[in-house]
């Protein structure tokens, strides 16, 4: 009988693993381009999610910065689900990286994030929505901007002759817009009426529009307002698998593809969607309106995202000399024609290449929102700053039981407090 | 043709229904990375693209460092199996042909191994592997995935059934131990090891969760850390991830055609008796 492996195989093998092991075991494991032992920085790493899906922003930046000055910003791009885990577990292992840009603030980490307080100052970026902390330390800086907002299928308007409010008009409340929708579904044969993201970032926005002030921290204690109620009951009714699909809720389905097929008349999503639209729908035309109100104008805005500098990483100047570098007007309105922002530092005027219009749209709409939007964005980053964790997202998990008909609208409610009120 | 499909017998036909079902989904899937991102959701689905496009191809190539992560991939990938397969065999070897009361405590600590999920034990494997200074290393995801115990148990099983006598008799003419492992009973193995290598190389190829929470260094990564970068928050470039996922599937069909022998006779009770 042969053997399975002669002698020279099993040597080979042998070496070769023995040296693989090895070559990983020697390799270097400091990604740090020097700085750790007080030399001069020459390369740092830059963990961010989706830059390569919105224009390749932050890339482009990083090289203009090479150009610049020699030091060279690696770009690391990581899943969005992913990219909190990355950081906890590089946080345990002391392998944090120079800056992120996150999500939101971790309590994992947030303890070891440098003060971004003069950057925030000297380049006016809107402090609203920075994370700062009762002592006047700044976590983190808005990278920028995004709010919910809604989509149309143009072309699907035209075939039934309807309208929409163009700008500058009085926006629609959601008894028109559902009514006009309906009407332009019955027209043209389109499957659906609209499709929303199943998150809670969008089911917000549609709950200030009707008054509610989602869920408020009040006394140490969370509670909501009589209109949350009502507003609930509207988005059950929505999702009758005619006006919209159940699966989306509740199972996952795909807004952002249903869209894009042209079978259904309208998108609730918000400003990340306007590059994505541009390049990938040919088939019809779309167009950015108002979002509806009944009776509040608002939308639900604030940093898509925040960049935090490390601490200990040995490239905490040559990462705040980077992150003051990208905020000054000029890189920064030159990031945001890139990556299709909407700004987080006041005064910039940015001309974007593309969907102008649907860019100055979000602009009008952020600066017509009721207060709520921002009072509880700021509740948010004060949650994230003291360190309170949720698990998965109470609003929209809950919502979606409800959706379900698992439990009624009052148990939804009070179960969204209940879960809110133990991660205090 | 009416005269051909005739002489096919009905399970024959049957079984070419399954395979075009089968095939039909990864057609699919092949034929949408040529198609370019407008087309895609476009109503009604079409199989074949409108326009040909090579877009997502040429994307996919530029953002990624391709040979990087297939050099990664199958390093981690080739020395895990092959560490894998003698590990698992010397230990089923052991565990089959020692006499030792401990050995069967020992081998059904192994089996319970089995009733854990992966995910309870990472927070422990994370830190043992940090303190052992393997964190962002290559080695850090090669380590904790040698040992199995599907591999061990499979080789344990197998040698049960190697009658004693055939070593005895090796011992009598003077075999030593390691010889006699090696020359007589993994050869006699051959089955297990292939099937077990066919396995371990593909968990290997396709792991994700462990590089993810191991490997810091895009330099480092494995090809489907790279791969789930393309998902963002809110949409998902899907032409670049279409291509780039068919790029990522040639080493693998090209295993597959090399070793299609060894993988179509792979069955997880070759060479196991009832």
């Amino acid at each position: 009988m042969n053997p399975v492996l002669g002698r020279r195989q099993l040597m080979l093998g042998g070496i070769a693993g023995t040296a693989a092991v090895g070559l990983g075991l020697s390799a270097c494991s400091d990604g740090a381009g020097g700085g750790a032992d007080g030399g001069e920085v020459t390369h740092m790493q830059f963990f961010l999610s989706g830059d390569a899906n919105q224009g390749g922003g932050f890339a482009h930046m990083a090289a203009k910065y090479q150009e610049e000055t020699g030091v060279e910003v690696e770009i690391v791009d990581v899943a969005n689900e992913d990219l909190t885990t990355k950081l906890k577990n590089a946080a345990l292992a002391n392998d944090l990286p120079a800056l992120a840009r996150v999500g939101s603030i971790d309590a994992t980490w947030k303890d070891v994030t440098m003060d971004l307080r003069d950057i925030l100052d000297t380049n006016d970026v809107k402090s609203e929505l920075a994370a700062i902390d009762p002592d006047g330390k700044v976590l983190s800086l808005p990278s920028d901007i995004t709010a919910v907002g809604m989509f149309l299928n143009k072309t699907l308007f035209d075939a039934a002759g309807a309208t929409y409010p163009a700008v500058g008009e009085e926006p629609w409340t959601w008894d028109g817009f559902t009514e006009t929708i309906r009407s332009v579904q019955a027209a043209t044969g389109a499957s659906y009426g609209m499709v929303m993201d199943r998150s809670a970032h969008r089911l917000k926005a549609f709950l200030y529009e009707f008054g509610s002030n989602t869920f408020e921290l009040v006394d140490g204690a969370f509670e909501t307002n009589e209109n949350t109620k009502p507003a609930l009951e509207y988005f059950y009714a929505l999702n009758d698998d005619s006006f919209m699909p159940r699966s989306v809720w509740l199972s996952d389905g795909d807004p952002n593809g249903l869209f894009k097929s042209g079978d259904v008349v309208a998108y609730c999503s918000g400003s990340w969607q306007i590059a994505d639209f541009a390049v990938n729908i040919a088939d019809f035309e779309w167009v950015s309106v108002y979002m509806p109100k009944q009776p509040v104008r608002v939308t639900n805005y604030g940093n898509a995202a925040s960049i935090v500098v490390f601490e200990g990483t040995g490239q905490e100047q040559a990462a705040l000399d980077f992150v003051n570098w990208l905020f000054t007007p000029e890189n920064y309105t030159e990031l945001s024609e890139t990556s299709g922002f909407l700004p987080a530092v006041n005064g910039i005027t940015v001309t974007y290449a593309d969907n102008a219009e649907a860019f100055e749209l979000y602009n009008e709409e952020i600066e017509a929102s009721d207060e709520v939007a921002a009072r509880l964005k700021t509740q948010d980053l004060e949650g994230e700053i003291e360190g309170r964790t949720l698990e998965g997202d109470p609003l929209r998990d809950e919502t979606v039981k409800y959706l379900n008909d698992e439990q009624d609208v009052d148990t939804t409610i009070a179960n969204i407090i209940e879960l809110l009120n133990a991660s205090l | 043709m009416m005269t051909k499909l005739r002489s096919y017998g009905p399970a024959t036909l049957l079984l070419w229904v399954l395979v075009l079902i089968y095939l039909f989904p990864v057609a699919w899937f092949i034929l949408s990375s040529f198609k370019p991102g407008s087309e895609l959701f476009s109503l009604p689905l079409s199989i074949l693209p409108e326009n040909w496009t090579f877009s997502g191809y040429i994307t996919a190539w530029n953002r990624f460092n391709f040979a990087q992560y297939f050099f990664n991939t199958g390093l981690v990938a080739v020395v895990t199996t092959v560490l894998t397969v003698f590990v698992s065999a010397m230990t089923g070897y052991a565990l089959a042909k020692y006499k030792a009361k401990w050995l069967s405590i020992f081998f059904i600590c192994i089996l319970a191994t089995t009733m854990l999920p992966t995910e309870v034990i990472m927070p422990s494997t994370f830190v043992v592997i940090r303190d052992l200074g393997l964190y962002n290393q290559l080695a850090g995801i090669i380590v904790p995935s040698i040992i199995t115990a599907t591999g061990i148990f499979m080789f344990r099983q197998y040698f049960k059934t190697v009658p004693d006598e055939l070593l005895e008799a090796a011992r009598i003419d003077g075999v030593g131990e390691i010889r006699a492992f090696f020359s007589i009973m993994l050869p006699l193995a051959k089955p297990i090891a292939v099937t077990l290598a066919i396995f371990s190389f593909q968990w290997r190829w396709n792991d994700y969760i462990w590089p993810l929470l191991v490997l810091n260094d895009p330099n480092r990564y494995t090809l489907q850390l790279a791969l789930r970068s393309i998902v963002g928050a809110d949409n998902i470039d899907w032409s670049v991830l279409l291509s780039a996922s068919v790029i990522s599937l040639i080493p693998m069909v090209i295993l597959f055609f090399v070793f299609q022998k060894q993988i179509m006779n792979a069955d997880m009770n070759s060479g196991l008796k009832d």
